[in-house]
């Protein structure tokens, strides 16, 4: 993919905590993202947003920095990490907003050919889980690598 | 000496270095964003047939 990433991550040693800077207009703003055990074995909650000043991860954040593909495409390169180093984990995300899940299905939709060569990709419709389609209205996706 | 990763992905052109800090460390185990894992479990409790193998 021909985007460009943000190139200097800080990590916790187990991998499942990813912090980056994101630098644009507004300045400098610390971006976090965290792979959390759910209840169903070997499937991990991803979630993402801006640091708050206790930590957690403020997912409704709008930062405006006008580098949102850069922002976008370090999230996919850190699952591509995450996944490299956990090929039995499924990872379950979805927007925090409407808006923001419609973004990730059209960035998944876009690029789909290149990300499907690598990742199993699904959505969760209606309880069940499906092969993520273009026309598909997901707003949970499910994605695990694939055994190549 | 602080612990580093290189990691190229084979999706991107550029390396990227993932540097172990000590203070992200001491969130271990802490669940940074609970209302959207409780969203997840909640999904995840619903799901009528499980994960593709």
């Amino acid at each position: 993919m021909k985007y460009d990433v943000y190139g200097a991550i800080e990590i916790t040693d187990d991998f499942n905590v990813f912090d980056f800077m994101s630098c644009g207009k507004k300045g400098v703003i610390q971006k976090r993202v965290a792979f959390t055990k759910t209840e169903l074995e070997n499937v991990y909650n991803l979630a993402f947003g801006d640091v708050d000043a206790d930590g957690d991860i403020n997912d409704y954040s709008v930062s405006d920095n006008g580098d949102r593909n850069k922002i976008l495409a370090t999230v996919v390169y850190i699952i591509d990490a995450y996944t490299k180093r956990y090929p039995d984990r499924w990872i379950i995300f979805r927007g925090s907003t409407i808006e923001r899940t419609r973004l990730y299905r059209m960035a998944v939709g876009l690029h789909l050919e290149e990300l499907s060569a690598k990742f199993e990709i699904y959505g969760y419709v209606d309880e069940n889980v499906i092969p993520f389609g273009k026309n598909l209205k997901i707003n949970t996706f499910l994605v695990k690598r694939k055994n190549l | 000496m602080k612990k580093v990763i290189k990691y190229k992905s084979e999706l991107f052109d550029k390396e990227i270095t993932f540097t172990v800090n000590e203070n992200l460390n001491k969130l271990k185990g802490r669940v940074l964003a609970p209302k959207k894992l409780a969203e997840a479990n909640k999904l995840l409790r619903k799901l009528k047939t499980p994960l593709p193998k």
